[in-house]
């Protein structure tokens, strides 16, 4: 089994590493934002900053209007411009799995990260302020010691989720199945699979970055 | 949450003024220096092109979010050009000082006169870092595949010329005070031929943006309409650009009005710049 409750459970036995990577299934997207939602409670991200969101767009004119939806994250690249251009290191891609991560007691805050990332998915920590008003909630004060203000943070598909043995939070409650997570260099996996049937898109992939996310239209 | 959520072009929201005046004080500094080696100006030139590199310095420590972490900054030469930017200015400032410390009253016992082996090693390698802090700034907004109006080998190009340009800016506005030893014709020669060249580099840089991807296109609409377009042509093309030409040509003893308007153009450029960087919009194929 590889879906989102046991992402590690692949069979990939081989020399190969594991390689995090995510498939989104934008037919089944409806843009209920679940993912937001389970993103922000999992990370306790402040206001204005969002790991996961829904993107969405009109398209057509009425009556054949629609709307579109495309969930964007950290992509974590194989080839990523903001490990590149960070001048202190503190962008990282971690050697055992190639996710992309921050240590933020590195991170001086100079911003060419969230500039450089094609994907607009990384945001500087504001000072800790809540959702409802100056005081913070408990939640909030809990959630808060997690992160550094005035340091780069973004999606880390839920690491500490992952280093357990479980998927992302976004993965788990997206009611539609719509995000499939699971080890890219594991030929078994459902992503590989689904990957090996479905065509798909990697985002700006003309630059190089070699995305860990693919879009199935 | 909608409105946050669409897909439209958005520029980045990250630099602003401050890098603006990081990026243009680093490279006007650099530039100085580089007159001041190789056409043997004042002290004073020397002096005033470390504070401005210094203040740039200082401007960018300002914009931080960890200004105490600043040192970490040094660690990535080898990937980012902000890094490199931090050795580059470093070397400038030290070898800068020594350069110009003989040629002080109260350092004149300094053993490394200019014109002795040490004193001609120092200020070649001076030199060179100030050609170097020069050159940067535009490489770490060309280092941003995100951004195509910055993603281009024009802007390193461009951002040089505009320092040089600027440095030229600083001896006219201080031409009364000695910091141009040569006729002041020469000094406006020169600064005719740079607003030129400027003007044109410029020209080519937003020609080659408006024939470019949706993005780049952006860019230029940004820098022609509202109220960056607004700054745009009047701060940089009119102050920054056409007065000044005017003035050197026209009216050679308004030389340090003209200086000024250089400098403001210098800044609003650099501000323009960083405002209109467009990142690629989000597509669904």
């Amino acid at each position: 089994m590889d879906g989102p409750e046991n992402p590690g459970a692949g069979k990939n036995q081989g020399s190969l590493r594991p390689r995090w990577g995510m498939a989104i299934d934008l037919k089944r997207c409806v843009g209920c934002q679940s993912c937001t939602l389970a993103c922000k409670l999992e990370n306790g991200t402040p206001p204005g900053t969002f790991w996961m969101r829904v993107l969405e767009k009109e398209e057509g004119v009425f009556p054949l209007a629609r709307k579109v939806f495309l969930p964007v994250r950290c992509n974590h690249c194989n080839n990523p411009p903001c490990v590149t251009v960070c001048p202190t290191g503190a962008s990282y891609t971690r050697e055992q799995d190639n996710l992309v991560l921050i240590n933020q007691d590195k991170c001086i805050g100079c911003r060419a990260c969230v500039v450089a990332c094609p994907y607009q998915v990384r945001f500087l920590a504001g000072d800790s302020k809540g959702y409802y008003g100056e005081e913070l909630t408990p939640y909030e004060r809990t959630a808060y010691q997690n992160w550094q203000p005035r340091t780069a943070q973004k999606c880390t598909f839920c690491v500490h989720r992952l280093d357990q043995g479980l998927g992302p939070a976004c993965v788990q409650t997206c009611p539609t199945r719509a995000l499939i997570f699971g080890d890219l260099n594991d030929p078994e996996s459902e992503i590989s699979q689904v990957m090996r049937e479905r065509f798909r898109w990697q985002p700006r992939a003309e630059l190089g970055t070699d995305p860990s996310l693919y879009y199935l239209p | 949450m909608t409105a946050d959520f669409s897909m439209q072009p958005r520029s980045q929201q990250e630099w602003s003024w401050l890098v603006a005046m990081d990026l243009f004080l680093g490279g006007l500094g650099g530039a100085l220096f580089l007159f001041f080696v190789f056409l043997k100006l004042p002290a004073a030139v020397g002096l005033l092109s470390l504070g401005l590199v210094t203040a740039g310095g200082l401007v960018l420590l300002a914009e931080l979010g960890h200004p105490a972490r600043a040192w970490r900054a040094i660690c990535r030469p080898f990937s980012s050009w902000i890094s490199r930017g931090v050795i580059f200015v470093l070397l400038f400032l030290v070898t800068g000082s020594l350069t110009v410390g003989p040629l002080l009253a109260s350092f004149s016992w300094l053993p490394w006169a200019p014109d002795t082996l040490g004193g001609k090693t120092l200020g070649m390698i001076a030199g060179v870092s100030a050609l170097l802090v020069t050159l940067y700034p535009g490489f770490v907004l060309a280092a941003s595949p995100s951004i195509p109006s910055w993603n281009t080998p024009l802007l390193p190009v461009l951002f040089f010329s505009n320092s040089v340009m600027g440095a030229t800016g600083i001896l006219l506005l201080f031409s009364s005070i000695g910091f141009w030893s040569q006729s002041i014709a020469e000094l406006n020669a020169l600064a005719t031929l740079l607003l030129i060249a400027n003007f044109v580099l410029l020209l080519v840089y937003l020609l080659v943006l408006g024939n470019s991807g949706i993005s780049a296109k952006e860019s230029v609409r940004r820098l022609r309409e509202g109220s960056l377009g607004w700054v745009f042509r009047w701060g940089v093309v009119l102050v920054g650009t056409i007065v000044p030409l005017l003035l050197v040509v026209l009216l050679p003893s308004a030389a340090a009005l003209a200086g000024a308007c250089v400098l403001a153009g210098g800044v609003l450029f650099r501000y323009c710049v960083l405002e209109a960087g467009v990142y690629v919009p989000f597509a669904l194929t």
